[in-house]
């Protein structure tokens, strides 16, 4: 090893870079101004908007924050965006830390998508308290915990649980009363995942359908792939697997095809996903839901901008979710 | 070792713990369930198994060595995304396409190696950047968007050959002669010598290298493989396919009795490991047992299988 002392040498500095490069991938893109900086656009009258996202690996995540991008493009003059995003979808203390990041700098106003709906309240409340105009979007934080800390935050968002019930019904529809279906959940402890959980126990109890198991395929293809292998050779009486997002819908009807079921078992998803409009024309997923992900950022931008202006009381406002189901034969 | 003892006696001290534990585990669940027990259940199994036992293999062979390799699920998504972007966008054939994959799980496999052995850096480390990098170059290539490429590249997966899937027998294959390699020959023994004592092996004139090289740069191939396979049974390329499999890679390893010390472990124990952990996942799904409940029995079957492992050294060791 001495023979190698100037190789040596440069270990430390290596790792220091190697560690930085990794830190690096979980910091916010947006490096933080210096001091001046702020101190600069502060003068300037454009508000400043803070967009905390979700992960940004997320297809979903990636379109909101390509919407909200395009966006402020076509509207530099009325806003700045600061957008920034956590590179795992579970990592909470990154999220809190990106909101106490930018109370630190003083934005205008913080639209958020949370990861989870309760540990973002108190970041939240502390930026509102710092005369901060929140704006929660995506994924609702828990009425509960807002009624306890005593705060209003407007939400701007779909009804995750309106949408799972339409793509139910429009399922329900294709099916008898009393046949067995299967439910393929997103990770438990997502509100978006228990609401479409919800949603699609709803429209399959209304339509007198038997649920015969539900479990979670963690929004993943793989694990909801053997998840639904199992459920339909154990539940070989399955006519449905309704899938909470259209990643793990892939999964179920790989699992289809491999048992040879395909066409004797529908599928359906939800976020409408570029990867399945084949599938759809192919009538090999009958269903899915569009949230308008482009949308969402954007309507929770404009409340935001809105608010600043006009400074009236927040409500809630519902943002649309569109069915989406196999085109009609056009020949 | 192993070579003293008769091969009948080695065998059964080799695997009898772990067949053992996997008939329980397809009792328990045959007892339990209505359809666990049926042929096709059996060949879902078999179906699902085939990429978890490629880098399963592959992280085996770099554990024996001394060394880990985290980056095997990060390069199972970035071999799959550029196998989906190159059929996609650039409509390459399908063997070209494989081609080119298979050749990105070598590359990030050769700089794993050279990187580590350059600057003398823990492969922890390295693999760690390279879990980093592999997976931001995957969401790169794709747009972090889920690339649907159809039955051109399911046909791979929809073959079969006696009821078994070519995956199934792929993955076979690539167990027996990884196995064969690590036993039977030279850069067997040299691994096994390396990941005992890199120190004491260098000085008896082995050049730890170029074993070294081959182990990283195979393990990234594995891991592409994998990702070609995964990709044809789900049609589609996700760029966060084979988040976490890692950890599942080295827990099948570690059920299999390798050692996280280096120099001790079989590729086929391994894959009665990886066996042991599907047939585990389809069985709770069977049941429809809870996540949370799942993940704690998944849990406790790893330590526990780990336990029996310590006794089965004991009982190996004694007569010797």
């Amino acid at each position: 090893m001495t023979s190698r002392s100037s190789t040596s040498a440069s270990f430390p500095a290596l790792l220091a870079a190697l560690l930085t490069l990794i830190l690096a991938g979980c910091g916010p893109s947006d490096a933080p101004s210096p001091p001046g900086a702020t101190e600069a656009a502060k003068a300037s009258s454009k508000p400043r908007v803070a967009l905390i996202m979700k992960s940004l690996a997320n297809e979903f995540f990636l379109t909101m924050e390509n919407g909200a991008r395009a966006h402020q493009k076509a509207h530099a003059a009325d806003y700045e965006l600061l957008a920034n995003g956590i590179k795992d979808e579970l990592d909470v203390a990154r999220q809190i830390d990106m909101v106490e990041q930018m109370i630190a700098q003083k934005v205008d106003a913080i639209v958020i998508a949370p990861a989870d709906s309760k540990a973002l309240v108190a970041a939240c409340a502390k930026a509102q308290a710092a005369g901060m105009v929140v704006v929660n979007i995506d994924n609702k934080f828990d009425q509960a915990v807002l009624d306890e800390k005593k705060v209003r935050i407007p939400f701007v968002g779909p009804d995750n649980r309106r949408g799972a019930r339409k793509v139910g019904d429009h399922l329900a529809k294709q099916l008898k009363p009393g046949d067995a279906v299967a439910i393929i959940d997103g990770a438990p402890n997502a509100f978006n995942a228990v609401q479409r959980q919800l949603g699609f126990a709803d429209a399959m109890a209304a339509a007198g359908m038997k649920v015969v198991t539900a479990q979670s395929g963690y929004w993943e293809t793989d694990k909801a792939n053997q998840v639904a292998a199992a459920m339909i050779t154990e539940h070989p009486q399955l006519k449905a697997l309704l899938c909470a997002n259209d990643s793990m819908a892939l999964g179920a009807v790989a699992a289809l095809r491999a048992a040879g079921k395909q066409g004797q078992v529908l599928v359906v998803g939800y976020d409408n996903i570029g990867a399945v409009q084949s599938l759809l024309k192919e009538g090999r997923i009958l269903a899915t839901a569009d949230q308008h992900a482009d949308q969402i950022a954007v309507f929770g931008i404009e409340y935001a901008l809105d608010l600043l202006k006009s400074g009236v009381a927040p409500a809630d406002k519902e943002t649309p979710v569109e069915l989406v189901t196999a085109p009609a034969p056009t020949r | 070792m192993a070579g003293t003892t008769p091969a009948w006696r080695h065998w059964i001290g080799e695997f009898l713990g772990l067949l053992i534990g996997l008939a329980a585990l397809i009792t328990v669940f045959g007892l339990t369930t209505d359809h666990f027990l049926s042929g096709t259940h059996l060949r879902t199994i078999a179906n699902q198994i085939p990429s978890a036992v490629l880098v399963a293999t592959g992280m085996t062979c770099v554990l024996i060595l001394g060394q880990i390799d985290l980056s095997v699920g990060s390069v199972l998504g970035f071999a799959g995304a550029m196998l989906g972007v190159a059929m996609t966008r650039w409509h390459l054939p399908l063997p070209l396409a494989v081609a080119l994959a298979l050749a990105v799980g070598a590359i990030c496999g050769a700089f794993n190696g050279l990187v580590s052995m350059r600057w003398r850096l823990p492969t922890f480390i390295v693999t760690l950047g390279m879990l980093e990098m592999a997976r931001g170059a995957a969401h790169a290539v794709t747009g972090s968007q889920t690339q649907y490429i159809g039955s051109a590249v399911g046909r791979l997966a929809d073959a079969s050959i006696l009821g078994f899937s070519l995956p199934f027998l792929v993955a076979l294959v690539v167990v027996v002669a990884t196995h064969i390699l690590m036993v039977k020959t030279v850069f067997g023994r040299y691994t096994v010598a390396i990941g005992t004592n890199e120190e004491a092996a260098r000085l008896s004139g082995i050049d730890p290298r170029g074993v070294k090289l081959s182990v990283f740069i195979g393990t990234g191939v594995l891991s592409a493989l994998a990702a070609v396979i995964d990709t044809s049974r789900f049609q589609a390329a996700n760029p966060n396919a084979g988040l976490g499999l890692e950890l599942n890679a080295i827990a099948a390893a570690v059920i299999g009795g390798t050692s996280l010390m280096g120099g001790r472990g079989s590729v086929l124990r391994t894959f009665l490991g990886v066996v042991i952990i599907a047939v585990l996942n389809s069985g709770l799904a069977a049941i429809g047992a809870k996540d949370e409940i799942k993940r704690l029995i998944t849990g406790a079957v790893i330590i526990a299988a780990v336990i029996v492992d310590v006794y089965r050294q004991r009982g190996v060791r004694r007569p010797a």
